[in-house]
């Protein structure tokens, strides 16, 4: 990784005896697209805010270029933001919203207008630009923010949630928008989110977060396929978690006994796992496979059909695997039409001993 | 279902047009207490100025003697222009004070607090307005008791009555506590998140104030200051109490001209021509603060 850019070391924020955000390490590398997200109360937003200088960090530093943040007032910090609300000024049009860094910098007014209307014309709002802000639409005033935040040229932009008020489908055109956006200026984009499918399509790597406690950091298919801890593992996809002890272990191959039965799983060797350690298993639900038959390969197990969820060509059946545990698995619709009618049915459920993940349930 | 639908649109019309009926018996008092003592007031008061004094008894008339008489009297033009200014420079005082004091308020208080500090605002006009203006007499006078306090130094005395400065603090007495709340509400409202990203855009602690915190409660800034024109403009006690008189204000001469030779009719012109002038001011006011809300050049 290049030479980080911002540098978030042992950060912490109390409030009183509230802790929002407990020994947080990070380097985000200029260039980066960088999504943090976690349930509500994680501590994602009080991160992001201390990065613009809008909280105080209890401990810790943040550095920027190596250059220590804490103590910086945010008017004289160089990160600027994109809220949830979009805190436009109402009592100014597009183009003075867009202007007002630059003028807080001094730039004379003609050069202000110049590089507002630049920016203005390269989101495709130039034509609104004497409107008052309250007269144009969510995907409008979005860019507005957008134009506001970049047009003084910073190395970073914090975004807090931009997109969580717009329809569904102006979300997703507006991802593409702010992935390409990113990509051209080759700038860090630091966007906290609560949406795995936002961070997800956007991100270079995803940073969750829990109680304050960063969980996991990677690229967004690593979380997805290999979440370090069971926080991750229940709040990234659709994971199937089985609680159980290890039997055996022999090199790569771990046995698993749990309450369903003993399964396979290919642990890493790093690992040394004792005999009786409690453990969980994880499957991801489009790892499982169904079958109206016997199968042989794999981790096999039988249970009945008590639900299915419809979500596009995709099909989340839910499987009775018996005391009290309840499979997930997703399949496309054309799959479940080979099985016909399964609702009620006894299905054999397998999945590969490569597609488990271990974590160690200490 | 089908069945229902209609039954429950029937007994909703029914309902709906009984609580019409009632809440229009208890709406119509305003309405008929409004048209008597201030319309039918006014009326009357525009009709009187066209009316006539013959020893000292008012007569209907329609003559424009009154009005020519007046508006084209020196003294009472300035007279007018003295209060329109006296009315104006109140207000302005008012808000400038009042600004630290309503800021402070809304932005460093905690809320328990701000309520405290919002209902002790009211607390003044408990008393009348008359007593606290006499009581401010005591404190100014050449003999009075900040004078006194000044002579231990060897300072003054100051004259601090039958002057502007005397009238001003009258003014203030009226007021400045509806102006701090006033303001206090309008700056109470101002989106947080707005000044956090003013400040994320390097602006400011100072310059938010001036960038986006005012043009934020624009409206209730101007609807304070007209307030406070509206109740200096008008007001008999501050000039006549603390400024003795000197110089007169509208108010003065209205009842000067009633005391002296019961000049209704002129005094009905100088009402008039306040009422006017109010209805002017509010207007203007109205339109400059709910106006032109995005600049745009």
């Amino acid at each position: 990784m290049a030479e980080p850019l911002l540098v978030l070391e042992r950060l912490e924020k109390r409030y009183g005896g509230l802790v929002a955000v407990q020994s947080l390490d990070l380097a985000i590398a200029a260039g980066e697209f960088i999504a943090i997200m976690g349930p509500s109360g994680c501590g994602k937003t009080t991160t992001l805010r201390m990065i613009a200088g809008l909280e105080r960090p209890s401990g810790g530093e943040i550095r920027l270029r190596g250059r220590r943040l804490n103590e910086i007032a945010p008017w004289q910090r160089d990160t600027p933001m994109v809220w949830q609300s979009l805190a436009l000024f109402p009592f100014l049009s597009v183009v003075k919203n867009v202007e007002f860094g630059l003028k807080m910098r001094g730039i004379v007014a003609g050069e202000r207008r110049r590089r507002a209307m630049k920016w203005l014309e390269r989101l495709g709002i130039a034509h609104y630009r004497d409107r008052p802000v309250d007269k144009l639409s969510g995907g409008e005033r979005q860019r507005v923010a957008l134009a506001r935040a970049l047009v003084t040229e910073p190395e970073i932009l914090l975004l807090d949630e931009p997109l969580a008020a717009l329809d569904a489908n102006l979300v997703v055109r507006m991802q593409a928008e702010l992935k390409q956006l990113q990509q051209q200026l080759g700038i860090t984009f630091c966007h906290v989110t609560h949406s795995q499918s936002e961070a997800f399509a956007m991100a270079d790597r995803v940073v969750i977060m829990s109680e304050g406690r960063l969980q996991q950091a990677g690229p967004p298919r690593e979380v997805y396929r290999a979440p370090a801890n069971r926080f991750v593992a229940e709040f990234v996809g659709a994971n199937n978690i089985l609680d159980g002890t290890v039997a055996e272990a022999t090199g790569e191959r771990v046995r698993v006994d749990t309450g369903i039965g003993a399964f396979d799983v290919r642990a890493a060797p790093t690992r040394p796992l004792a005999k009786g350690a409690k453990v969980a298993l994880v499957i991801s639900a489009d790892q499982v496979n169904v079958a109206a038959g016997p199968a042989a390969e794999g981790n096999v197990v039988t249970g009945t059909v008590i639900g299915e969820e419809f979500v596009g060509a995709f099909v989340t059946l839910h499987v009775d695997l018996g005391g009290g545990t309840v499979f997930r698995v997703q399949l496309q619709q054309h799959a479940l039409d080979k099985l016909g009618s399964v609702q009620g049915k006894s299905l054999t459920v397998t999945w590969k001993p490569e597609h488990a993940v271990l974590l160690s349930n200490a | 279902m089908v069945g229902t639908i209609p039954t429950t649109s029937a007994t909703g019309g029914r309902r709906s047009r009984g609580p019409r009926g009632f809440a229009l018996a208890f709406a119509l008092p305003m309405p008929v207490w409004q048209t008597l003592f201030f319309v039918a007031a006014l009326l009357f008061l525009i009709v009187m100025t066209f009316w006539s004094v013959r020893n000292f008894r008012v007569e209907p008339d329609f003559t424009m003697a009154n009005w020519v008489k007046m508006l084209s009297a020196g003294y009472f033009q300035d007279t007018y222009f003295r209060t329109v200014w006296y009315a104006a420079l109140a207000a302005l005082v008012a808000s400038l004070i009042a600004f630290p004091c309503a800021y402070g308020m809304a932005f460093k208080l905690s809320p328990s607090f701000q309520r405290i500090v919002a209902s002790s605002l009211i607390l003044p006009y408990f008393t009348s307005y008359l007593v606290r203006a006499y009581s401010w007499k005591i404190l100014l006078t050449e003999n009075g008791v900040i004078n006194g306090v000044l002579g231990y130094v060897n300072l003054g005395p100051f004259a601090m009555t039958s002057n502007l400065f005397a009238v001003l603090v009258g003014y203030m007495t009226l007021i400045l506590p509806i102006v701090i709340l006033l303001q206090y509400f309008s700056l109470a409202h101002v989106d947080r998140r707005l000044i956090e990203a003013a400040h994320n855009l390097r602006c400011g602690a100072l310059r938010t104030v001036i960038q986006v915190v005012i043009p934020s409660a624009r409206t209730g800034l101007i609807l304070a200051a007209t307030f406070a024109f509206i109740l200096s403009f008008g007001d008999f006690v501050s000039p006549s109490f603390l400024g003795n008189n000197k110089p007169p204000t509208l108010s003065i001469l209205m009842v000067d001209a009633v005391k002296s030779g019961s000049q209704w009719p002129r005094a009905a012109v100088v009402a008039i021509t306040m009422v006017a002038t109010l209805l002017l001011v509010a207007f203007l006011a109205m339109a400059f603060a709910y106006g032109r809300k995005a600049e745009s050049r």
